[in-house]
């Protein structure tokens, strides 16, 4: 239930702002400041509209500061006022036009260089079918983070964004392990317990960062629901080292009880599906596929692999070296050769992002494609996923909920440098540099690159479910959903 | 320009240079080499390249035996399909080239024997009515047209429509039996092409064939018209040769105007608000978006077809040409979509089933169309197939009719070129290479079940009824070179 509140505070800017409230001081002179770096800005056009919005931010910092000032007195009674102040903003922000908005948060560093992004972006953003995917952009840096925010987690933060940490159980393991050096360095103002205090004030920056430099994966949200739940729960009484200690054994037991171990299990009953002489095809990289086919491989199963690839992030290409170094037998499609790899194969193994309650499966984008060809090539599809992953979300398309990846990753440098000699507009001088070559696509008009990260297999396609439940066809997962939740 | 072509990269420009001043032979292993160095790909320029040197074989080709020159063409055309079978456009050009031989000649004995008795057009209705009930029944593929030539005849005016029509009034039933499939969509723009030919008797033919964008039905048909026409007018100096040559020459035409005659269509295939799902750099379906763009606002998603395309979708998205064909860069050349107003959005390959629940229609290029409608298309093409059979997304293919091959799929890898892995993972990794088998299929084999509407330049057809085509424009005799 907490959920939204976070999502509330999700705005990092202004989050990152009103989390300064435990040092109330700053925070007017933050506000002031931007307040005026704003005129600064837009000096040389100044219109009305601007200046109301000028006006509206001030009040908006002398509201802040007057709302801080008391706020000092009772420390406790910090929350609800300061996330009030924060709901006002955000809804500030909202009536201004988009070059403003995400302004506050960002120092002046990168405020020098907004504008200028924004107007070239604000076309592009007006997207096809992805356009109401697109709040904000992702973070790439740790400028702007919240002062709160872990080391630890800021680091995890920028190798989640360039996809250093990437699949969602390593996400959401790597998170859980950030959180724990969160809550060993966690001290409890004086006057508030550890269970009222920590979730909201510490860890929903922490959070709030992470899902700036990219959107949490669904696993991650279940791991953070669940983190929420055990905070509660802990007896205001019991002294803080103990409750702290307590937590991290709780965080250690939930990564062995619901990654490690169900992990195990799956593999273990995975690697039995594969029999000797099997083709088993897989798409881009899975940590448990991988497991799977290397416990089958121990086994002294004979069986070859097919990895189909993908652009851009060509995930497929890890996994395929890392089996064919411990001497399986592994072939390597690109996408567009899907159709023939899928015909060779004798069984398809899926990873899986989430697992939805209506039984589709959520997964890296391009799944559905391999799923669809191999059921109508009549070869099972088997998919393994933790139960951390179902989810009892419910998605009919991949359109509607979805992670919008950044466009440019489109074009890598290769293909930019084979783009280099064209001439756009006729006469128009070739470009020498990549980045230009990027340049001009992204200003290309009637032009839009486009990227997701995860589309949704419908259910039909899914012949198998293997959890660490058992396998269960994909019409089961609300219910062992229900079962792991509550269990 | 001497210096140019001796620069040049080897190609279809350079090689269709060449051929004017080389002699045949060389040419034939000229052409060949380039094939087997794949210097000259793609269906459409191998077609031209092929046509082009059939030409030249027929016009060097001396004496009068049309048997020798059959055997000639067919020397010629097994050299080719043998240095690369997986072009089976260059086999579809040689068996058309074939055909028109056969044709020639065998009007040319048609002509004959109509002409003993007078040349004299009086002469024509009791032949005609004579011999049709034996011409009905049989099931040779030019028969139809036959029946056509002779009704403006039996009329005896060379105006009247509604004459012809009543006049051709006992004769439909005839047809219809034989044919039953075929009447319908050709039979009245085939009457009205007739007409202007035998208005303007001595208008050379080649201006007559481009005219019909209300009758494009069957330019191979119309080829084999003129040339009995020719075949009665010019049957006391009657010169195979010649007339081959200018059914070549008409087969070129076809090729240069294919596009545009396929493009002719799509203001009846796409509406307005549309989004339209399309991979690979092709001209013909550029065209065809191009010219629907001219009078609707539709959107099209473009699939970047990668590892063996991208750079190509790259450009034509950018800038409308495609940087691979920089040979005929002046014909290649045309604006691109976004230029026409129209909004294009580039998406990976994976992303073709996320997407395809918004799209409403697929348009697909092709490399082949094989006879029993299923077809050979760049890789990638069948996985968008798939997706839109899920989908329920309609499914069009946009070929010429010189892609269709009378080659029966019997297997289907033989068809699938694969291409250089290197694109799929570079070979700087080694350790990679070294250890992964990495494949790049360049084509996929669409079957015909997953394709709703075939567009040729001939108009719109089901993939049920590709074989019938195939029947019109090649001769049995000539499938097996």
């Amino acid at each position: 239930m907490s959920e939204p509140v976070v999502r509330e505070a999700g705005h990092p800017p202004v989050t990152a702002q009103a989390d300064t409230t435990s040092n109330p001081t700053p925070q007017p002179q933050n506000d002031a400041k931007n307040a005026t770096s704003t005129p600064s800005k837009g000096k040389p056009k100044l219109s009305g509209v601007e200046l109301k919005k000028l006006k509206q931010a001030e009040k908006q910092a002398r509201r802040a500061a007057q709302k801080a000032a008391g706020e000092q007195l009772q420390g406790q009674q910090k929350t609800p006022p300061a996330k009030d102040g924060q709901k006002q903003v955000p809804k500030d922000d909202k009536s201004k036009p988009l070059p403003m908005r995400r302004r506050p948060s960002n120092p002046n560093v990168l405020v020098a260089k907004e504008p200028k992004k924004d107007t070239k972006k604000e076309p592009k953003h007006a997207n096809l079918f992805f356009g109401h995917l697109y709040n904000q952009p992702r973070l790439h840096s740790v400028v702007g983070a919240s002062k709160d925010v872990h080391p630890a987690v800021l680091a995890l933060g920028l190798q989640y964004s360039s996809y250093i940490i990437c699949g969602s159980t390593a996400r959401m393991v790597s998170m859980l392990v950030a959180f724990k050096a969160v809550i060993e360095d966690y001290q409890t103002p004086v006057g508030t317990s550890l269970a009222r205090h920590l979730t909201s004030h510490h860890l929903s920056p922490q959070i709030d960062y992470l899902r700036s430099c990219r959107p949490l994966s669904i696993g991650m949200g279940n791991a953070i629901r669940w983190l929420k739940d055990v905070i509660i729960k802990i007896d205001p009484s019991t002294p803080e080292s103990e409750a702290k200690r307590e937590l991290i054994t709780d965080i250690d037991n939930f990564i062995r009880d619901r990654v490690i171990a169900a992990d195990q299990l799956i593999s273990d009953y995975a690697a039995k599906k594969i029999e000797p002489g099997d083709v088993i095809l897989t798409y881009a990289s899975s940590s448990i596929v991988e497991s799977t086919l290397l416990r089958a491989h121990l086994d002294g199963i004979s069986f070859s692999v097919i990895v189909v690839d993908s652009k851009p992030l060509f995930e497929g290409k890890r996994l395929a070296r890392n089996l064919s170094q411990h001497g399986i037998k592994v072939r390597c499609f690109s996408y567009s050769g899907a159709a023939h790899a899928v015909k060779d194969a004798s069984k398809v193994f899926l990873g899986a992002h989430a697992m939805m309650s209506n039984g589709r499966l959520y997964s890296r984008v391009g799944t559905a494609s391999i799923a669809n060809l191999a059921n109508s090539n009549s070869i099972p599809v088997i998919v393994l996923c933790e139960s951390v992953k179902f989810t009892e979300r419910v998605a009919l398309d991949s359109i509607v909920g979805n992670e919008v990846a950044p466009a440019e990753e489109i074009l890598s440098e290769r293909e930019r440098q084979a783009l280099l000699p064209l001439k756009v507009n006729g006469e128009e001088e070739a470009v020498t540099t990549t980045n230009d070559v990027w340049k001009r696509v992204e200003e290309a008009k009637n032009l839009q690159l486009q990227q997701v990260l995860y589309d949704v297999t419908p259910a039909e396609y899914i012949n198998m479910v293997i959890t660490e439940y058992g396998s269960l066809p994909p019409s089961s997962v609300p219910v062992v959903h229900r079962l792991s939740t509550n269990a | 320009m001497a210096e140019g072509t001796a620069i040049a990269t080897p190609g279809l420009s350079s090689f269709l240079k060449s051929l004017k001043t080389t002699p045949v032979e060389p040419s034939v292993a000229y052409l060949i080499s380039l094939l087997k160095r794949r210097q000259i790909r793609n269906s459409r320029q191998c077609a031209v390249a092929t046509t082009a040197l059939l030409l030249r074989v027929v016009g060097e080709f001396k004496g009068k035996d049309s048997a020798k020159l059959v055997e000639r063409i067919r020397q010629v055309g097994r050299r080719l399909t043998s240095a690369q079978p997986r072009e089976v456009v260059v086999g579809n050009i040689v068996r058309r080239v074939l055909g028109l031989v056969r044709e020639v000649v065998e009007d040319h004995l048609d002509a004959e024997t109509n002409a003993t008795s007078d040349i004299g057009h009086n002469s024509q209705p009791h032949n005609d009515s004579l011999s049709r009930p034996t011409l009905s029944s049989t099931i040779s593929t030019f028969s139809p047209l036959k029946h056509a030539t002779a009704e403006p005849l039996d009329a005896s005016t060379h105006q009247s429509e509604t004459m012809s029509d009543s006049g051709e009034l006992p004769k439909r039933p005839g047809l219809l039996t034989s044919h039953t499939s075929y009447v319908p969509s050709s039979s009245a723009p085939l009457v009205n092409s007739l007409f202007g030919l035998f208005s303007h008797p001595d208008t050379p033919s080649t201006s007559n064939t481009p005219t019909g964008h209300q009758s494009p039905d069957n330019k191979g048909m119309l080829t084999s018209l003129n040339l009995e026409r020719l075949a009665d007018f010019s049957n006391s100096k009657f010169d195979v040769k010649a007339e081959v040559m200018d059914g070549i020459r008409e087969l070129q035409d076809e090729l240069d105007q294919s596009d545009d005659l396929i493009a002719a269509n799509a203001l009846d295939h796409i509406h307005s608000n549309e989004i339209i799902l399309t991979h690979t750099a092709s001209t013909g379906v550029q065209k065809f978006l191009l010219t629907a763009a001219r009078k609707r606002k539709f959107t099209v998603v473009h699939v970047e077809t990668f590892p063996h395309d991208h750079t190509g979708t790259h450009s034509v998205l950018l800038t409308g040409k495609n940087r691979d064909h920089s040979g005929d860069s002046e014909e290649d050349s045309f604006k691109p979509l976004r230029a026409a107003g129209i909004q294009v959005v580039m998406i990976p390959d994976s992303h073709v089933f996320a997407i395809m629940s918004q799209v409403n229609k697929v348009i697909l290029a092709t490399h082949t169309v094989l006879a029993n409608g299923g077809l050979v298309a760049a890789s990638g093409a069948r996985m968008i197939a798939a997706a839109a059979k899920a989908h329920q997304t309609p499914v069009v293919v946009v070929s010429g009719v010189y892609k269709l091959s009378p080659v029966y799929p019997f297997d289907i890898d033989e068809l699938i070129e694969y291409g250089d892995p290197g694109s799929v993972v570079p070979y700087e990794d080694g350790g990679f290479v070294d250890l992964v088998d990495v494949e790049n299929p360049l084509y996929d084999y669409v079957p015909a079940d997953l394709v709703d509407l075939y567009i040729t330049n001939l108009g719109g057809h089901a993939p049920s009824y590709l074989y019938r085509i195939v029947a019109d424009h090649y001769r049995t005799e000539d499938i097996n070179l």
